[in-house]
């Protein structure tokens, strides 16, 4: 049996001199649930789990799919699992100056030490720090070098659902809901444990479970251009789902933690998938069937949290608050709950109108802090064509009651380098903006019309796997910041403030996102040269990526600028997600006939 | 509703030293939520719990002596408070003291006038005399010479009871300005690496340093915050 080495609090103490805050690396938040060794081989018969979180601890804590993994896992007498985030830079520093290899927050055991290993993936420009955290923990990278007293390292979460850019480095990957497939996987960790298998049982063993992909299980046969011949076996992963969400109850003791994280509040998710089909939203397809959970025993258990936890905000969590049937109800009761003015909720996806600003007048208890809106693009034609139904008129006149009942911040949502999309529509964003402000002044009471703040957040199109515009090219980042230029050059600096994400950050998304498996060495090669924490604007370098693919001769436009053909092999067409290939193909001529049809006029 | 004022000293060891002034007062205020205190809350556009906190302790140092004051709209008893409070905190930070509090106290973020930093030099041998002129250095070349005199409020040199190679340093220094006394503040994240520099030339390890007690000056003596009520 493997032994368990952990490192002592003194040593701890060593390494923490002159860490910037230092709180991130110590545990004991109330809510840990963590088996205790209180014996060396207390272990032994028990499944040891690392549940990793590729961030730092303020945003991995953040993260509601951590809480319910941890949860589970930890309820289960046999399995015992711990978390692990990413050092800070400083940190990593000293880990590696000290030769220390990194470990987790409850009992401060080493990475490599652990039976199992599983990434929690949230967004692709995180692949970097994945191998970064391998390789602090003293695991190689490579899975094909890891031997059998290595860890089985496995990932899951959104970004995977296209595993091939990182499939050289896992041993399997978990595809869909991990509710339910985790406590089977962890069944066949101990057998596999306890009988002194080897991995390639273990991993015969699982690959019957929903869900699971097995790199090594799969060949790809490759044309001379790089597209994709065939895959075997034809045999596809069929996405795990758990059908009832109401099985699991909400995590009512989560981990709350110690240090400030992004996201300080009581989480709950109310329904899981979304069933209107934005043919840009990657989680609108790969979250589906929607799934609601039922509000009255989801009324009981949020009250129960609350009162757990001690929060004074609660926040329901799902694609799309406005289309959980009670929302009206589920949200009157959980302010009736609590003493009025001290508590608050949020719901990140409201779509706001007429009818639910009542609600968030509710919910913000008068404290009108900001409204959303994503209408997406600025033009109708393009809402068609990308199937977002916000029409401008009813937003207006939602914006318009707003600023008349005193809300004075706005925040906008726009994406840019949309498929079919031409000058007109991104003069349209600059319309919209110029529409709201002549409302403000229209409803505004004259002495709040100083206080009006419009943020406007532009962010660059990335074609996902698993949508409607898979097939599509992305726009080059010359185009990209052209039109950016354009919106910030034509919009009223005095009351618009705009956020532009770096379009070569989103180039590098899109090729991380849209790649095959050629990709994994060149985010090897990318890491080697220095990159992490990519989705940090301080630390991306686009020389470094530009060079990695230069370096493997690869085209990054192959994967990103690159219209897909409609025959072609996609890198993850072994994976069955619940929805068919000629569903998202229709979906996407649809949107051409959009196109088409508004050019005529 | 009459409320009551409890004035509670607690402590944060271990881990939990490495948490901010900003942290410590958000986990007391989920504790004192989650033990079901009904805490008064201020009026208007932001209401905030009515709970104050005695100044902040340097990250990575450990303290025995945080106070804090909180109202609450209920009779509670100070033992009942310390018992409910403790159980929804962890053990690197419990509550040692609570009492209520009858008289009108000024803010601890302003009464307190004085903290007590207790220093453990580890002198590695059981040299008595070493101790004296220890003692003698620190008082003329240390203290008096270094730029941090205007900021001591006192100091004692002890030798330990429990080992022989031990000296304890307790260094009161001002947390407060005096027009009166002309002093300054004591600025301890700028004291310590001068002390650690200064004691390797009496090859002197610092072994262990903690905050131990917070003092208000009342008629020129120094009394702890839940002495003077």
């Amino acid at each position: 049996m493997k032994e368990i080495k952990r490192l002592s609090f003194d040593l701890l103490e060593k390494l923490l001199e002159d860490i910037e805050k230092p709180g991130r690396y110590i545990n004991n938040e109330t809510g840990t649930k963590s088996k205790n060794p209180e014996a060396p081989d207390y272990f032994y018969d028990k499944v040891l789990m690392a549940l990793v979180f590729p961030d730092i601890y303020e945003v991995g804590m953040s993260n509601l799919g951590l809480q319910i993994l941890y949860d589970i896992i930890n309820k289960h007498k046999d399995f015992s699992v711990e978390r692990v985030f990413s050092p800070w830079i400083d940190f990593e520093k000293k880990l590696r100056e000290q030769n220390t290899k990194i470990f987790s927050l409850e009992n401060r055991i080493f990475l490599d030490c652990f039976d199992l290993v599983g990434f929690t993936v949230q967004h692709e420009l995180l692949y970097t720090n994945i191998l970064n955290m391998l390789d602090l923990g003293g695991i190689k990278i490579n899975s094909k070098q890891r031997g059998e007293k290595s860890p089985i390292i496995c990932a899951g979460g959104p970004a995977v659902v296209n595993p091939q850019p990182i499939s050289k480095f896992m041993d399997f990957f978990v595809i869909g809901d991990g509710e339910d497939v985790i406590t089977r996987i962890l069944q066949i960790v101990k057998a596999y444990k306890e009988g002194r298998k080897e991995k390639k049982w273990f991993l015969n063993e699982i690959s019957g479970l929903d869900g699971i992909y097995i790199p090594e299980f799969y060949k790809f046969y490759y044309y001379p251009d790089g597209l994709i011949e065939k895959i075997e076996p034809e045999k596809k992963v069929k996405k795990a789902v758990v059908k009832n969400l109401d099985k699991f109850k909400i995590v009512q003791n989560p981990v709350i933690p110690n240090i400030k994280t992004i996201h300080d509040r009581f989480i709950v998710e109310i329904m899981r998938g979304c069933g209107r089909g934005c043919r840009f939203c990657q989680a609108g397809f790969i979250y589906r069937p929607v799934r609601k959970r039922e509000v009255e025993s989801l009324i009981r258990q949020s009250i129960e949290g609350i009162k757990n936890t001690g929060y004074d905000e609660i926040s329901f969590l799902s694609l799309s608050s406005s289309d959980y049937g009670e929302i009206e109800h589920l949200v009157c009761r959980i302010v009736d709950s609590q003493k009025s003015g001290r508590f608050s909720v949020s719901m990140p996806s409201l779509r706001l109108d007429s009818f639910n600003l009542r609600l968030l007048e509710l919910i913000q208890s008068g404290r009108k802090t900001g409204l959303t809106f994503a209408p997406e693009a600025g033009s109708q034609k393009m809402r068609d064509i990308i199937n977002k139904n916000i029409k401008e008129n009813e937003m207006m006149e939602c914006i318009k009651m707003a600023f008349g009942k005193g809300w004075e911040k706005i925040k906008l949502y726009f994406m840019i380098g949309l498929p079919f999309e031409n000058n007109e529509d991104i003069h349209g964003i600059v319309k919209l903006i110029e529409k709201i402000i002549a409302a403000a002044k229209e409803k505004l009471p004259g002495k709040k019309l100083p206080r009006l703040k419009i943020n406007v957040s532009i962010n660059a199109f990335c074609p996902k796997p698993f949508t409607p515009f898979q097939w599509a090219g992305q726009d080059c980042p010359e185009n990209l910041d052209r039109k950016f230029d354009y919106i910030l050059k034509n919009i009223s600096k005095r009351y618009v403030d705009i956020r532009w994400s770096d379009s070569r950050k989103s180039i590098v998304e899109c090729a991380l996102s849209r790649g095959d498996e050629s990709v994994c060495d060149v985010i090897e090669r990318a890491w080697k040269n220095g990159a992490k924490f990519d989705n940090w604007s301080d630390f991306f370098s686009f020389d470094i990526w530009e060079e990695a693919f230069k370096k493997a001769a690869l085209d990054i436009g192959f994967f990103t600028t690159r219209n897909f053909s409609e025959d072609e092999v996609l890198p993850w067409d072994m994976i069955d997600i619940g929805i068919s290939k000629k569903f998202l193909l229709k979906e996407y001529n649809k949107s051409k006939k959009y196109a088409g049809y508004h050019n005529k006029i | 509703m009459q409320g009551t004022i409890i004035r509670f000293k607690f402590n944060k060891r271990d881990g939990f030293k490495y948490l901010s002034h900003l942290d410590i007062s958000r986990i007391i205020k989920r504790a004192l939520s989650r033990a079901g205190f009904r805490v008064a809350y201020s009026q208007g556009y932001n209401p905030k719990p009515k709970i104050s906190f005695s100044p902040p302790t340097p990250l990575g140092l450990e303290s025995l002596a945080e106070y804090a004051d909180v109202i609450i709209d209920e009779n509670i008893d100070g033992n009942e408070f310390k018992r409910r409070i403790n159980k929804e905190l962890k053990d690197e930070m419990q509550v040692t003291v609570a009492k209520n509090l009858f008289i009108k106290a000024g803010s601890l973020m302003n009464e307190i006038a004085v903290s007590l930093y207790t220093f453990t030099l580890d002198t590695s041998s059981s040299n008595k005399r070493l101790t004296e002129g220890f003692h003698r250095d620190m008082e003329s070349s240390l203290i008096e010479k270094s730029g941090f005199l205007n900021s001591i409020y006192n100091f004692e040199v002890i030798p330990s009871k429990e080992a022989s190679n031990i000296i304890l340093l307790k260094l009161y220094g001002y947390a407060k300005i005096f027009k009166e006394k002309n002093n300054d503040f004591f600025k301890f994240n700028d004291f310590y690496p001068f002390l650690k520099e200064r004691l390797q030339e009496y090859r002197i390890n610092i072994s262990n340093v903690k905050k131990e007690e917070l003092f208000l000056i009342a008629e020129d003596k120094i009394k702890t915050p839940v002495d003077v009520i």
